[in-house]
């Protein structure tokens, strides 16, 4: 009966440490990633690719229960990203640019989480022209949207 | 079967029953001693209860059920009976029940506001239609149905055939998945904009017959027939019986030509079901595992089937496997008036639109469905998520997206534009699958619901024999209640 009861999500929040080597200019050691997508979602694939692209090690992990885990990291429905990617002791919802992440990493600051909320055109990994600027949101440890972190 | 009760007739529902009951019946029905059908008498009850979804100790998990049990009781009556069925409503909000199948006069359809009001709290409603067809069918209600089913309001409705196949044991497994919290309790984010943008409400815990599955007892040498019913609401099946090679004789409860499934896979969208003849072939005292494969990355054992250590009979039995046909209106291909449906919206699917518009913009004048499709591509705005024909539609739907032509044969080209598949249903009809991607189904199979890929484009084809304006949509529930609806009249 254990296995018809997949995973009441426990959410593994990866450390840093696995290495790579890249040819790209980048600040710090290789970041691993944990990547939580929608099994049959095309663009979370996409933007695993970019994050590699760019150093990261990125573990994909298809799961049914994105939109609850993204609850628990404090992403309420109306602000998720289409996927939820853990970095360190941080949450990265959805297709944030790769240097507000790095950004992210070099300021640490005290947030739970960044998030790009939808699939907005043109963002890494998706297709399309960008049609607006992109507002990068801070969530606060406590789960409110504290402020714009980033635009681009 | 044994906690149903014959209905107490009151004033009010014999009044409903008189006005509910349309009297064309599309085919001979079967006929008691004195020459009137037979008439079998159910109740149904949906109400709030308890069910042990999970095994003790865990608590059991509060739900909404027919006559306090999940799945609802199996409703089982024989090919040409008619049944009545009072539907007293012990919810706090309306309700209706949908006959997912059978083709019921437009008016026992169970549409809310479509073919009947809903049926208000402290209410019954008396439907009362004929068995036509045999097979595996099932009930459920329309009215707000991604919660009202996902709470665990469903049951099994077979009829069975005047000679049923030759089986050692009948068997029905209801699947349903549930999305539990730590309490057991069912979490309560029904239609949450996530859910309705990808994959549908997924749960996290899959049960047969409303329970986690414990091992399935078999014997070497038993014939089972396995009934399939999909009642989630959005997760999609792929059972692999591995060791075993079950064969499909039945598809949304209509005849097939037997066979295996293309690559030893059942597959099964929402509200599909399948009949297989599974030759339990296993040596005693072993074990086999059923796997479900559909989503890559989240495969699980779904059950084991256990051998016992007594075998029924050295080798499966010789007995034929065939079921007779139900009597549908074969359509005529060549004479049929063909329809354009597409399919658009949701996660990526302005992607998919623009990907699918492209390759065949090369091909031709730009006119027909593709020439369509780049016309919507500005019209994608708005709450609607999913869209028919550019129309993302809201509840209740009135007007007609389409009016077949009542007695004549029509054939839906359908385009799945979306980056997700779609199980589309169309009330009150089967209809034959003709072709998937320009290439002729192997079976040309029968069915009420098909399962579309992303991509890709299927026809259907069918006698627009029974009148009345019917539902056609995506029985992912979340993906029907944001858009993905409409209405077909046949007239």
């Amino acid at each position: 009966m254990r296995r018809s009861l997949h995973a009441l999500a426990a959410i593994v929040v990866m450390t840093g440490g696995a290495a790579a080597y890249l040819l790209l200019p980048r600040p710090a050691a290789a970041q691993a990633v944990m990547l939580y997508k929608n099994p049959q979602c095309g663009c979370c694939e996409a933007y695993a690719d970019y994050l590699r692209r760019y150093g990261f090690t990125v573990t994909e992990k298809p799961t049914h229960d994105l939109a609850a885990m993204s609850r628990g990291v404090g992403l309420a429905d109306d602000v998720q990203g289409c996927h939820l990617s853990m970095i360190e002791t941080y949450a990265v919802s959805g297709h944030v640019p790769v240097d507000v992440i790095r950004r992210l990493l070099g300021e640490r600051p005290d947030i739970k989480a960044l998030t790009l909320p939808g699939m907005p055109q043109g963002s890494p990994g998706m297709g399309g022209t960008k049609a607006a600027p992109f507002e990068i949101l801070q969530v606060s440890q406590s789960g409110v949207v504290t402020g714009v972190y980033a635009r681009r | 079967m044994s906690n149903f009760l014959a209905p107490t007739l009151t004033r009010r529902n014999l009044l409903a029953g008189m006005a509910g009951t349309v009297a064309t019946t599309l085919l001979p029905v079967r006929h008691g001693l004195a020459g009137a059908p037979v008439v079998r008498d159910f109740a149904l009850r949906p109400a709030p209860g308890r069910s042990p979804l999970l095994p003790a100790p865990r608590d059991p998990t509060p739900v909404w059920s027919y006559n306090d049990a999940v799945p609802g009781p199996e409703i089982r009556v024989r090919q040409g009976e008619r049944l009545r069925i009072a539907v007293e409503n012990g919810l706090d909000e309306g309700t209706t029940v949908h006959w997912h199948g059978v083709r019921t006069p437009n008016a026992m359809d169970g549409v809310p506001d479509l073919t009947q009001p809903p049926i208000a709290p402290g209410e019954t409603f008396l439907y009362e239609f004929d068995a036509v067809d045999a097979g595996t069918f099932w009930y459920h209600p329309h009215q707000r149905s991604f919660e009202q089913l996902g709470r665990g309001l469903y049951g099994p409705l077979i009829v069975e055939e005047a000679e049923p196949l030759r089986v050692d044991r009948d068997v029905t497994w209801v699947l349903d998945d549930w999305r539990l919290g730590e309490d057991a309790a069912i979490a309560d984010d029904f239609g949450s904009r996530s859910d309705m943008m990808h994959a549908g409400r997924i749960g996290n815990v899959v049960t047969i017959n409303g329970r986690v599955a414990d091992d399935v007892a078999v014997r070497r040498g038993e014939r089972i027939r396995l009934r399939l019913i999909n009642a989630a609401n959005a997760r999609i099946f792929a059972l692999d019986f591995t060791d075993h090679a079950p064969l499909v004789v039945a598809l949304d409860g209509q005849p097939v030509t037997p066979h295996r499934p293309a690559s030893g896979r059942v597959v099964l969208g929402p509200a599909m079901r399948a009949d297989l003849v599974l030759d339990c072939t296993g040596p005693v005292g072993s074990r086999a595992t059923v796997v479900d494969r559909f989503y890559d990355g989240l495969e699980y054992d779904l059950v084991e089937l256990a051998y016992g250590a007594e075998p029924l009979r050295d080798a499966a039995p010789e007995w034929p496997v065939a079921l007779p046909a139900n009597p549908l209106a074969e359509p005529d291909i060549a004479a049929a008036t063909r329809h354009e449906v597409l399919f658009t919206g949701g996660m990526m699917g302005r992607m998919v639109m623009e990907e699918m518009a492209g390759r065949a913009g090369g091909d031709g004048p730009g006119g027909g469905m593709m020439g369509r499709m780049r016309s919507m591509m500005g019209m994608m705005h708005g709450d609607g998520i999913w869209l028919i024909n550019g129309v993302a539609a809201k509840g209740p739907v009135l007007e007609p997206m389409l009016t077949l032509k009542r007695g004549r044969s029509h054939v839906l080209a359908m385009t799945n534009a979306t980056a997700w598949p779609h199980p589309i249903h169309l009330h009150g009809h089967s209809f034959r699958v003709v072709s998937r991607n320009g290439e002729p189904t192997p079976y040309r199979e029968w069915q009420d619901t098909v399962l579309m890929a992303p991509r890709e484009i299927v026809e259907i084809a069918l006698v627009a024999d029974n009148p009345g304006d019917w539902m056609f949509h995506c029985h992912i529930l979340e993906h029907q209640m944001s858009g993905m609806m409409g209405v077909i009249r046949v007239a």
